[in-house]
């Protein structure tokens, strides 16, 4: 970990002596010169971690790429800047459209910069493959039929999947439920979710408390001691970042984790940080989109996974894999735009058409496009479990959902899709 | 209500940092949420460290002290960077001291990464305290302990010692009190690093119940406030009632009526501003 900064200035060390090499021999395209993929990424705050783990798969897929040739014979050269606040990443993307000229841009984690991108990147026309943000509300009001934006999975498909699992390993044996989720709309729209589907599919169960810690807690002794007093025979959580651990802890040394059932929806976003000595077994856990020992994981997959733990020594967890498959797809879909085009580089709008439904294989397996531009993938989720090499908690068994189950299908509300379901 | 007095005793180590510097050198020193949270990650490493080199898991407890305490040379340093503007306008010590956070942020960012660091066994190595339905880590009662004793020592320290009496003539009357020949510069140079010192230890104190993680500084700073409003600035007393207030409040809204849980906090805040805008104890300076 500690050498992130020196990894990420070899990244781009590579990617200068790559052009430098480039200028070397003849342009093999009528377009010379390297492919510029614009990259936001946070490197501060809350969401630090999730901003390094999708650069981590950004750098891995850019040197498999250029390694085979680059895109179409052109290297693809990143230039990252940083995510943070929503009115300072949007002049970031503007100065990566309009002065780095990059040809497409990718990263952003946080909804709320994500909803202040999108508009921009259509007033710009230039292309923007989300990593994330996508929590649904904002996104219907605010980009309702993006052109240039595409965007990532629903960010209450994770609440989906662990509510039907609730369903199918918890009903009869759970009366009473609880929630602890971070006060912001990601987590008010998981516990609404998680409460809806435990109405639709007849749970019976009934709400004791919920409780909504700001985002960036470290201490939840004080709501520890409310969800013992309340005595839930279930405790939701959709914490994925720092908060996740602490909280475990913090249960697990009041006693909560021998008699409560938990739910982790997003959990294994920082999965090394769940370690056995305090995290139980049981318990339904969340790793999103992708899942480091999946038992039937692809060779790429396998790749990446020693890749990434020789180079960082650390396992890797999802945003790695949103960020792989916006390179793989934009690669995807240039070829395939420019074999449409005779050969030649093909425009934005020849690319977007590519994309639109494009399937590739990413680092989860099969990922694609809607033709909303929105994601299809898995989700993995399962009992947690100490039947491992780790210190950590893994799962076992391991459920996987595609989204075409857990997210909502384009065109209708959230709860118009779950009231929908057939019982 | 004992997760309240838990999370009161660490906040306190963190708001007499803040309250001790700018009773005697009126600094406003936003930085004292680094040093917490510097202490925390020292911790983790150090004590991940030491139980490696084979000392017994059961004295985690003294090796995180002492690496709060050996943490504490930053002080001098960052104190003759701040002394250069302490006669300047306190928006320029804001600015300063919010670089340094910033700063200090990278930092850990540059020597531990993004992902939360902890220790992940040892909290409950001192055993549970049932008392009841209730299960009580005995790790919390040593904090809650060790955050009162501090308290106590402090206070002794001001009030009983020669060093004390030096510092209370400086927060008086720091002109007076270098004419009659106190040198100055090292008693501010001490005293900031025991500010130091308080931060860095209750950072490498409360990590074995929680993770640490880069922005656990800037939240404190703001509960820190919160606690220095209520207490009145500059005070010791302020900061031992303000943080015992802001931390049991919070803990009685969580319990009670959690969608306040903030609000509590902040309408506390606004009230002691209106009816005693000096803050509780403003006139117990240092």
């Amino acid at each position: 970990m500690a050498t992130t900064r020196r990894n990420f200035l070899r990244l781009l060390g590579g990617a200068s002596a790559a052009l430098a090499a480039r200028l070397d021999g003849p342009p093999a395209f009528a377009q010379a010169g390297p492919v510029k993929i614009g990259v936001l990424a946070a490197k501060a705050g809350v969401t630090a971690p999730v901003g390094e783990s999708g650069l981590r798969g950004t750098q891995f897929a850019v040197d498999r790429i250029n390694a085979a040739g680059g895109i179409l014979g052109r290297r693809i050269e990143l230039v990252v800047e940083e995510e943070s606040n929503p009115k300072d990443t949007v002049e970031r993307f503007r100065k990566l459209a309009l002065q780095t000229r990059v040809d497409v841009i990718t990263g952003v984690v946080s909804t709320g910069v994500g909803l202040a991108i999108g508009p921009v990147a259509e007033e710009l026309k230039t292309l923007w493959l989300a990593w994330d943000a996508t929590t649904q509300k904002g996104v219907e009001e605010t980009m309702p039929k993006p052109r240039y934006s595409f965007r990532s999975v629903d960010n209450e498909a994770e609440a989906v999947m662990a509510s039907i699992l609730t369903a199918k390993h918890f009903k009869g044996k759970i009366k009473t439920v609880a929630g602890i989720n971070n006060d912001y709309s990601y987590g008010r729209d998981n516990w609404a979710a998680f409460l809806a589907i435990m109405k639709k599919l007849g749970m019976g169960v009934t709400p004791v408390v919920d409780l909504w810690p700001k985002l960036g807690e470290t201490n939840f002794t004080s709501h520890v001691a409310a969800l013992g007093q309340a005595r839930p025979d279930l405790i939701f959580c959709s914490f994925w970042s720092g908060d996740a651990p602490i909280l475990m802890k913090q249960a697990h040394a009041a006693g909560l984790t021998a008699t409560i059932r938990f739910v982790m929806t997003t959990a294994g976003g920082v999965h090394e940080s769940l370690k056995k000595a305090f995290t139980p077994e049981g318990m339904i856990l969340g790793y999103n989109s992708m899942y480091f020992e999946a038992p039937n994981a692809s060779p790429l997959l396998r790749e990446f996974v020693r890749w990434h733990q020789e180079r960082f020594k650390e396992w890797p967890n999802y945003e790695s894999d949103h960020a792989y498959f916006t390179l793989a797809a934009y690669r995807a879909a240039v070829e395939k735009a420019a074999r449409a085009a005779g050969g030649k580089w093909p425009s934005p709008d020849q690319i977007i058409e590519a994309l639109e439904g494009m399937e590739v294989e990413s680092l989860s397996g099969k990922r694609s496009y809607r033709a909303d531009h929105i994601m299809e993938c898995s989700f993995f989720q399962g009992l947690s479990t100490y039947r491992n090499k780790h210190d950590f908690v893994t799962v076992d068994p391991l459920e996987v959902m595609s989204t075409r189950q857990i997210q909502k299908p384009s065109g209708l509300g959230l709860y118009e899709w779950i009231n929908s379901w057939k019982a | 209500m004992l997760g309240g007095v838990f999370h009161a005793a660490v906040l306190f180590l963190a708001a007499a940092g803040l309250q001790l510097v700018f009773g005697v050198q009126k600094i406003l020193n936003l930085a004292c949420g680094s040093f917490y949270a510097l202490g925390a990650y020292f911790g983790v490493s150090l004590v991940t460290w030491a139980l490696g080199a084979g000392v017994p898991p059961s004295l985690f407890l003294g090796v995180l002290i002492l690496g709060g305490v050996l943490l504490a040379v930053i002080g001098p340093p960052v104190e003759r960077l701040l002394r250069t503007i302490s006669d300047r306008d306190e928006s320029f010590q804001l600015l300063l001291t919010f670089a340094l956070v910033l700063m200090f942020e990278d930092v850990i960012r540059f020597l531990w990464g993004t992902a939360p660091h902890q220790l992940g066994s040892v909290y409950l190595l001192y055993g549970q305290l049932k008392v009841g339905a209730l299960t009580i880590p005995v790790y919390n009662l040593v904090v809650i302990a060790a955050g009162a004793t501090i308290a106590a020592a402090v206070g002794w320290l001001l009030t009983r010692t020669r060093f004390g009496r030096l510092v209370r003539a400086a927060a008086e009357n720091p002109r007076m009190a270098e004419a009659l020949g106190i040198d100055l510069a090292r008693l501010y140079s001490r005293v900031f690093t025991l500010g130091v010192a308080l931060g860095t230890v209750g950072g490498a104190l409360v990590i074995p119940a929680t993770a640490a993680v880069n922005e656990m500084g800037i939240e404190l700073i703001v509960e820190a406030f919160a606690v220095v409003v209520i207490g009145g600035l500059g005070s010791m007393r302020g900061a031992f009632a303000g943080a015992l207030i802001v931390g049991v409040l919070k803990a009685v809204a969580i319990a009670t009526y959690p969608e306040v849980e903030m609000l509590a906090i902040y309408v506390i805040v606004i009230a002691v501003l209106v009816l005693r805008p000096a803050g509780l104890f403003a006139r117990a300076a240092a």
